[in-house]
């Protein structure tokens, strides 16, 4: 665990590539509600040959942003059809990676999750997935750029044990990955350790805490 | 000695619990894990659970370097001494 203090506030914006900004703006704006908040039109200058462009924001919520880049004049980067604008797969790629990056957005409860998933289902980007993961249920579709999105709500709220337990799973990772070979069994072998050794005691601090309040 | 360790959140409970049934095995307490022990296999049925399968397919924390899983999936999961 860490002694550093934690200073940063959250997700000042997340920017992405896009060859669609019409279809961005729909998608985002029209379609999900999220207000534009910020734009920057800049004409190309500096070294490289870099093309005019435009750098718009919107909204996500808790004053965090997405963002994207249009560049007038370039062309899509890549052709394959696996991928989204900023990169694209072939077929060796497996279906499971290429899913795997995508940005998850938060909504506190059910009620708002339904209401963007009837949002999108009324539009050309329906939800494609609603999955009830481990302690979230989430919906998901691809925005026009290709990008996943997902939407997200807890379906309980996070437990203090939760937060040992992820320290623990860090720590018997990067142990396990000092040694050739890391497997997931090795590193539950490795965590059970150190649930034995950990655990006790963060429970009587915990304990501890609690009284003193 | 057959030993796994679960996290005490609510949607691993009932696999204590299932754990449990079996007089056999013995499910104890670690800091917020539970300690699930057995001098022969530890077997839990995925449907009496009632976990989902994110849930299932996610719930071991630890499993003791003298045990080993030898069946984890829809069906049930079975820790035996390594």
């Amino acid at each position: 665990m860490t002694e550093l203090d934690h200073r940063v506030k959250g997700v000042d914006h997340a920017a992405f590539p896009t060859f669609d900004p019409a279809g961005t703006v729909r998608f985002y704006r029209d379609v999900l509600g999220f207000p534009v908040v910020h734009s920057i039109c800049a004409v190309g200058w500096g070294p490289e040959d870099h093309p005019d462009f435009i750098h718009f924001f919107f909204d996500i919520g808790n004053d965090d942003r997405i963002a994207f880049f249009y560049y007038f004049g370039l062309e899509p980067v890549h052709s394959r059809e696996r991928g989204d604008a900023y990169a694209g797969f072939g077929p060796e790629v497996p279906e499971f990676f290429v899913r795997s990056r995508h940005l998850a957005i938060h909504v506190e409860k059910e009620d708002d999750l339904l209401e963007y998933r009837r949002r999108l289902d009324d539009s050309a980007w329906p939800v494609k997935m609603q999955i009830k993961h481990e302690t979230i249920e989430s919906i998901y579709t691809h925005d026009p750029n290709g990008y996943l999105i997902e939407i997200t709500m807890p379906l309980r709220p996070v437990t203090p044990q939760e937060d040992l337990d992820a320290n623990l799973t860090i720590d018997a990772l990067l142990d396990v990955l000092a040694q050739p070979g890391p497997t997931l069994g090795k590193l539950l072998a490795r965590k059970a350790e150190l649930i034995v050794d950990r655990a006790p005691a963060w429970e009587l601090a915990r304990a501890g805490q609690e009284a003193g309040r | 000695m057959t030993s796994m360790y679960v996290l005490d959140v609510p949607e691993n409970t009932p696999l204590a619990k299932v754990a449990a049934e079996d007089p056999a095995v013995t499910v104890g307490r670690i800091g917020p894990y539970f300690e699930i022990t057995s001098d022969a296999a530890i077997v839990i049925d995925r449907r009496a659970t009632g976990c989902r399968h994110a849930v299932w397919y996610s719930a071991i924390s630890g499993i003791a370097r003298d045990s080993r899983i030898t069946q984890h999936d829809k069906n049930a999961l079975r820790v035996e001494p390594a």
